[in-house]
């Protein structure tokens, strides 16, 4: 049954506080958890963290002092959030396992917003960067089995391969070329609004990630994947928030904002395998429908519009994490080659790309060399190619 | 399949052959609980011997150090003596026990997440200090010596051993820590 967002009435913004006790979750168990488990609690983590950021520079652009008190609570509340589902993370976790979590998420929910997306322009986007984060999985989990010694199918499990993709050392483009062009609000699905939201998000949460704990470690490898890494999730935020029209209000993209956070929960609550979470993602659910209440009373008040005018009639199918080994080969064995040039896509090495090239990998990069001294230590690189070898021959695995 | 051996590589670093143990640990736990009949019971006595030889190189060698090498080692190394003082008991608790009991995978989850948690304290408040405080030669002698107490160590949990004193009255563990007083003494030597 079709469920429409803004025919139901959640909890009232004043019941929404938590006290420490409500705020104090038990995590998810470190071994035994479903791995899309954790990789929801990774999505909404970032969704809320948008959500938080997002009304912080509507606060700062904000003149009505009113709607600025608004904003305080409904932003206190999204803090709340942030707090339980983060907080559903357990400790015994280390910063890596976190990290190839991260990395499955943005395999296995890029792959699904690229199969489900129809804009053939926006779906180009999420193809081409979905090989990019594919790679970053394979390099580290080459990383996690030298230092922790251990292998990363304990964390992905059998869901999600481990193989090389577009190499890492080939994202680093000149950074004009990673700009996009926009959808257009007026006439973009509403569907395609939230993939790009969703993605834009987790893939910022990833970014800010990386920026905070790279130099936790002390391995110098270490330190220098997440660099690289890092910098090749400035790129995917920057190739992914300019998929969203500049030409929205503040109004409407706070709209869309909370619409995306009743999406993606009530999603979680269909899908949800583990009868607690999906406790937190029904009660979060709950929550939402009230900001997303709030925010529409803001746009008709403000922007003379009826929020109906922009949003769907009813949620779309719900965001499922499943494996996407086949999306993942038929792009492996069509897309590899490809990198950008201005807004569009190209499979030649452009001159742009290349002077970038020459200029930051004038020293092999640490996403080879983590690689080269996997090899060194194990005499054999990590993978996990649950469906046969890595459809790219070159890809393969050359035995020494 | 996933591309490499099931086997730890030898590691010449005394931390990188703890945290492989760490490793190995909880992957065998993943074993015991994802079998059973005789196959469990073999895991399980893997499980149980590991666990035995790699706390008690810990407590012989690895503790005293940090102990009285970082900055708040006593009480650091307090904690961690006490989190596997309870972990041997639960261990002692499961050795009596017919795996095929119902209140052995219980047990069995609870000492799990006692011992995940002890190694995960042991990786960020001792090890990776510890990685500070050593040359490449002490390091690589600090392996040895925990291969060596690995050698001589019980193959079953005895609680209350866990003090490095009462221990050295073994011989062959006595050994070992008068060796790595030796490696640390005088580096140069090795
Ligand atoms: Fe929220
Ligand atoms: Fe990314
Ligand atoms: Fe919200
Ligand atoms: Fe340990």
């Amino acid at each position: 049954m079709a469920f429409n967002p803004l025919e139901h009435r959640g909890i009232p913004l004043d019941d929404q506080l938590r006290d420490w006790s409500e705020l104090d979750v038990a995590p998810i168990d470190p071994d035994k958890a479903d791995p899309y488990t954790r990789c929801r609690i990774i999505t909404m983590n970032g969704i809320e963290v948008e959500a938080v950021m997002f009304s912080h520079h509507f606060n700062r652009i904000c003149p009505d002092l009113e709607v600025k008190q608004q904003l305080a609570r409904v932003r206190y509340i999204e803090q709340q959030q942030q707090k339980v589902v983060n907080w559903l993370l357990p400790g015994q976790a280390s910063v890596l396992e976190t990290t190839i979590a991260y990395e499955q998420v943005a395999v296995d929910l890029t792959g699904w917003v690229a199969r489900m997306e129809p804009d053939p322009y926006l779906k180009q986007a999420y193809e081409f960067g979905v090989l990019e984060d594919f790679d970053h999985l394979y390099r580290y989990a080459n990383l996690y089995e030298m230092i922790e010694h251990r292998k990363a199918e304990k964390i992905v499990d059998q869901l999600t391969e481990i193989t090389p993709g577009r190499p890492t050392y080939l994202h680093h483009r000149d950074p004009v070329d990673n700009v996009r062009e926009p959808y257009d609000r007026r006439t973009a699905e509403p569907i395609s609004k939230l993939h790009a939201l969703t993605i834009m998000s987790a893939e910022q949460q990833t970014m800010n990630f990386y920026m905070n704990v790279g130099p936790l470690y002390m391995e110098p490898i270490a330190r220098q994947l997440y660099q690289e890494i890092g910098l090749v999730e400035e790129e995917h935020v920057t190739h992914y928030e300019s998929l969203v029209d500049p030409g929205e209000t503040w109004w409407e993209r706070l709209v869309n904002h909370e619409y995306n956070e009743c999406y993606l929960y009530y999603s979680f609550m269909q899908t949800e395998s583990d009868p607690r979470v999906k406790g937190i993602w029904e009660l979060h659910l709950n929550m939402e429908l009230e900001h997303l209440r709030l925010a529409c009373d803001l746009m008709r008040r403000h922007d003379g519009r009826d929020p109906e005018s922009v949003l769907a009639p009813a949620l779309p199918e719900p965001v499922t994490f499943e494996p996407n080994k086949e999306l993942v080969r038929h792009l492996l064995a069509t897309q590899l080659d490809l990198t950008t040039l201005g807004t569009g896509y190209v499979r030649e090495a452009h001159e742009r790309f290349e002077k970038m090239q020459n200029k930051i990998n004038a020293q092999r990069d640490a996403g080879e060399r983590v690689i080269d001294e996997h090899r060194e230590m194990f005499g054999q690189e990590y993978r996990l190619e649950t469906d046969g070898p890595n459809p790219v021959e070159r890809l393969r695995e050359k035995t020494a | 399949m996933s591309s490499t051996s099931i086997d730890v590589p030898s590691t010449d670093d005394v931390v990188g052959l703890l945290r492989a143990q760490h490793g190995q640990i909880r992957d065998l736990f993943d074993l015991v609980m994802g079998s059973s009949g005789p196959e469990r019971r073999e895991s399980f006595t893997h499980l149980v011997r590991l666990l035995a030889v790699h706390e008690t190189a810990e407590e012989e060698i690895v503790h005293p150090v940090a102990r009285r090498k970082l900055p708040g080692g006593q009480g650091m190394i307090d904690d961690r003596l006490a989190e596997e003082r309870e972990a041997k008991e639960l261990l002692a608790e499961l050795d009596g026990m017919d795996p095929e009991d119902p209140q052995f995978l219980p047990k069995l989850d609870k000492l799990r997440v006692a011992v995940l948690s002890h190694a995960r304290a042991e990786e960020r408040y001792e090890f990776d200090r510890l990685g500070d405080q050593f040359s490449d030669a002490q390091r690589k002698g600090l392996a040895a010596a925990v291969r060596a107490a690995e050698a001589a160590a019980p193959t079953h949990p005895h609680p209350g051993t866990e003090s490095a004193t009462k221990n050295m009255l073994v011989g062959p563990a006595a050994a070992i820590a008068d060796r790595v007083r030796d490696i640390i003494r005088n580096p140069d030597k090795h």
